[in-house]
């Protein structure tokens, strides 16, 4: 096994190697175990052994350390890359808690780690989540329900987002929030400088009742002082005044934020690994890379 | 003010309106009118940031009938961050580098001016005086261009080479000064720089970072001082011959432990001294700042009647949550009231207006959730004030945040973020207050804003000009905050609005993300 092993990480490196050449590398080669779901289901387990006592699981902030991924749809400030991240591993960081790791941990742990941490700061699709998809499709539809509100490949609901592309869109982490997070809004929106007008995407669900006696229920596509956009329960778009409403009810929110404690946590895992890898990868643009 | 400066003054300002003055008088000291009027021709309209028109043509009883009468696609910018300014019927679009002049009633092209290299840096506006454009290049240089075709006049020279902060530059006393954040050479300090407005030479430089000489370098404890950067633009009192300006945070700027003391000068308002550039009074509204709460707001001022007494005052809605009421003749602390409901970094003392933050709200490792949150309660967009109705309007931000340090490392790092609790997130409102006492009169919901941008403008006629983030302009009765008139312009705003007149005829103007927008009255049907 270990032979094996060792073959493909040869193999793999020296593949690497030939990529690492057409690329525009960052400063460093590239990590041999990129990409790799074995090696980062590896090095899931490494990190949640040593690393989650301060940084929390999947990379976001814990009781000591800093968040390593983020949730922020701008970059935060002084985000680290690929190769700096490795280096903070090995090499610790001066007067702060963080330990240096060389020599306490093989380096092929912690480039597993680093292929773990990528996945997680990638889109989904580039590095999926490791499960049983068969599993995870079958949880989709049945245990989870989540056909009642979202559409997968044109089968399902419209009252929420449609998931058909949903891991060449969001991060790893992203889905497992929205999954496991009470009222899912992206955290830290407001600090964030919008370069582009976007849709509300919230899915607020509201009641609103209008000076005509009518009550709508439905999810808020869009509102502002003078209009609003609601996609009724009856999967109709309304098209609303301000001047016609009498007011908005914002009631609770219809997506589930617990199914880490409603699903088995293999059956929650292998979900992941279903949508983790519902989508179209973009072509690349270099041609015949990843 | 003695009635023969006065009369003098109006000559002066109709004969540069009608262009008949090519070159500077030598005794022009005051550029433009106390209020704007056809003319936008600064930042805030005017050197008192008021930003109130007098122009009347636009009423709250007509604006409902306001209509789109164009619109220019700005090439090469985005996210505009800038104030257009207007003269005798030209309106001056700013980048860093290039100005593109349109006929301001038809939004037509009748200049550019490029200098390389082309950049989409954030620059907030240029200047227009003397049949002269000013704006800045970002290495540092001032220009001066014929406001009729663009021909370059001058390249500002001498002086210590800076980076400007892409603050528009403001004519006044036969200067142009321009503003940055970094002075070359050392860990940030902020500066007001100023030029020969007649030939471009370097006059003087006010830092805002005390140097061993100020008994004010004692109060960072032996950390060597850096921050107090400034990128807003100032107000100017011709009277008095005073500009203010609003000073940054210190640096480092999360993590106060190693600069133990008040931290002089960031988070202040300065009066300096036009003619040469000192320092003449201060007010810090933020000692020992860990929030980033600048006081780089807009400062305006305004000759009012403060507790029955006559008072010369600058007004300031600060980061930190409180409207402050300074005498603007020597810096005495007036007033401070809080202008959003929850402010808890620390305390301000009534009497004297100085600030106590409270230690438990200093950012952690764990994460301090406090209010307002590090993007303030309000920031850099200009608000207004309307001496008729005696309100002063703000965009004001509800909400608090939270502040995480990465480790206890002194250079330790945050960021803005809204607090996880969603009773504390960002709501942006166009909120009224008695520009007197601080009371809040009305609030006009910016419904889906959640982050700063655009500002403000009001005018004898009434009104107030209420653009939001997500592109939506609404014009409010002054007095009410009824909306009477709003347009989708289908953009993100970021950027404070104008009005200004051509032919008799007023515009309102606004520039949304890569377009400027005017509006105006229907054209009488013949």
């Amino acid at each position: 096994m270990k032979a094996a092993l060792t073959t493909a990480l040869v193999i793999c490196l020296a593949f690497t190697g030939a990529w690492a050449q057409r690329r525009t590398a960052p400063s460093g080669p590239s990590n041999p175990f990129a990409g790799n779901a074995e090696a980062i289901g590896q090095g899931e387990q490494v990190y949640n052994r040593n690393c989650t006592a301060c940084h929390g699981p999947n990379g976001g902030a814990g009781e000591i350390g800093p968040e390593i991924v983020h949730n922020l749809s701008g970059s935060l400030r002084g985000e680290l890359n690929d190769n700096q991240i490795l280096e903070v591993i090995r090499n610790g960081t001066p007067r702060t808690a963080m330990p240096a790791w060389k020599g306490k941990m093989a380096d092929d742990d912690i480039l597993k780690i680093g292929a773990f941490l990528h996945s997680l700061r990638g889109t989904a699709i580039d590095n999926p989540l490791p499960g049983d998809v068969a599993n995870g499709q079958q949880v989709f539809w049945v245990k989870g329900q989540c056909g009642s509100c979202h559409m997968l490949a044109g089968r399902g609901g419209l009252r929420g987002p449609d998931l058909t592309n949903i891991a060449a869109v969001r991060k790893s982490n992203s889905i497992i929030d929205a999954l496991t997070k009470p009222n899912h809004r992206i955290y830290g929106d407001g600090g964030v400088h919008l370069s582009a007008l976007p849709p509300m995407d919230t899915y607020d669900a509201v009641q609103i009742n209008l000076n005509d006696g009518r009550t709508l229920d439905g999810v808020l596509l869009n509102q502002d002082g003078y209009s609003l956009q609601l996609l009724g329960s009856d999967d109709q778009l309304y098209l609303l005044d301000r001047e016609q409403v009498k007011g908005v009810v914002t009631k609770a929110p219809i997506m589930p934020t617990d199914y880490d404690k409603r699903l088995l946590p293999g059956e929650f895992k292998d979900l992941l690994a279903f949508l983790t890898r519902q989508g179209t990868k973009p072509p690349s643009l270099s041609g015949g890379e990843e | 003010m003695n009635r023969g400066a006065d009369g003098c003054k109006s000559l002066l300002a109709r004969l540069i309106g009608a262009g008949l003055l090519y070159a500077l008088p030598a005794m022009a000291q005051d550029t433009f009118p106390a209020q704007p009027g056809k003319d936008w021709p600064i930042y805030g309209g005017s050197y008192n940031n008021q930003r109130y028109s007098s122009l009347k043509d636009i009423t709250a009883s007509n604006a409902a009938s306001l209509q789109a009468k164009w619109t220019y696609h700005v090439e090469g910018l985005q996210g505009l961050e800038s104030v257009p300014v207007v003269a005798n019927g030209v309106m001056y679009v700013s980048g860093y580098n290039r100005i593109d002049a349109l006929d301001a009633r038809t939004g037509n092209i009748i200049w550019r001016f490029r200098r390389k290299p082309a950049t989409s840096a954030f620059q907030r506006g240029a200047a227009v005086a003397h049949n002269r454009v000013y704006i800045t290049t970002n290495d540092g240089h001032v220009l001066a261009l014929d406001a009729r075709t663009g021909a370059q006049i001058w390249e500002s020279k001498g002086g210590p080479q800076v980076l400007f902060a892409g603050t528009p530059p403001m004519v006044a006393n036969g200067k142009i000064l321009v503003t940055g954040n970094r002075f070359h050479g050392s860990d940030g300090g902020g500066f007001v720089q100023a030029f020969d407005e007649q030939t471009g030479e370097y006059r003087w430089t006010w830092r805002s970072i005390p140097d061993n000489t100020d008994p004010a370098i004692k109060t960072w404890g032996g950390h060597v001082p850096g921050g107090g950067p400034i990128w807003i633009g100032g107000a100017y009192d011709p009277d008095l011959k005073l500009v203010y300006y609003g000073t940054g945070q210190p640096n480092p700027q999360w993590s106060g432990k190693g600069r133990p003391g008040d931290n002089l000068y960031s988070d202040c308002i300065v009066a300096l001294d036009i003619e040469t550039g000192k320092l003449k009074w201060f007010f810090q509204t933020t000692p020992h700042d860990t929030h980033d709460y600048d006081a780089t707001e807009i400062v305006v001022l305004a000759d009012v009647t403060f507790k029955g007494k006559p008072r010369k005052v600058a007004l300031q809605a600060n980061r930190n949550g409180y409207y402050y009421i300074l005498d603007r003749t020597n810096g005495e602390f007036l007033q401070a009231t809080p202008f959003v409901s929850r402010v808890d970094w620390g305390k301000v003392d009534p009497k004297t207006g100085k600030g106590i933050p409270d230690p438990a709200h200093e950012p952690t490792v764990k994460g301090t959730i406090t209010c307002p949150s590090t993007a303030g309660a309000t920031n850099w967009p200009s608000p207004t004030y309307n001496p008729a109705t005696g309100l002063f309007y703000v965009t004001a931000t509800e909400g608090c945040g939270v502040n995480t340090l990465a480790s206890s490392a002194p250079d330790s790092e945050t960021s803005y973020l809204e607090s996880p609790r969603d009773k504390e997130s960002w709501q942006l409102y166009t909120r009224a207050i008695d520009a007197m006492t601080g009371e809040i009169k009305w609030d006009f919901k910016q419904i889906r804003s959640n982050h700063y941008g655009p500002g403000l403008l009001t005018s004898e006629g009434g009104i107030v000009f209420s653009p939001e983030q997500f592109g939506q302009v609404s014009v409010l009765d002054a007095k009410s905050g009824k909306s009477l008139w709003h347009y989708n312009t289908g953009d993100l705003i970021t950027a404070s609005p104008l009005t200004y007149s051509v032919n008799g005829r007023q515009y309102l103007a606004i520039a949304s993300g890569t377009n400027i927008f005017a509006f105006g009255l229907p054209e009488k049907v013949q």
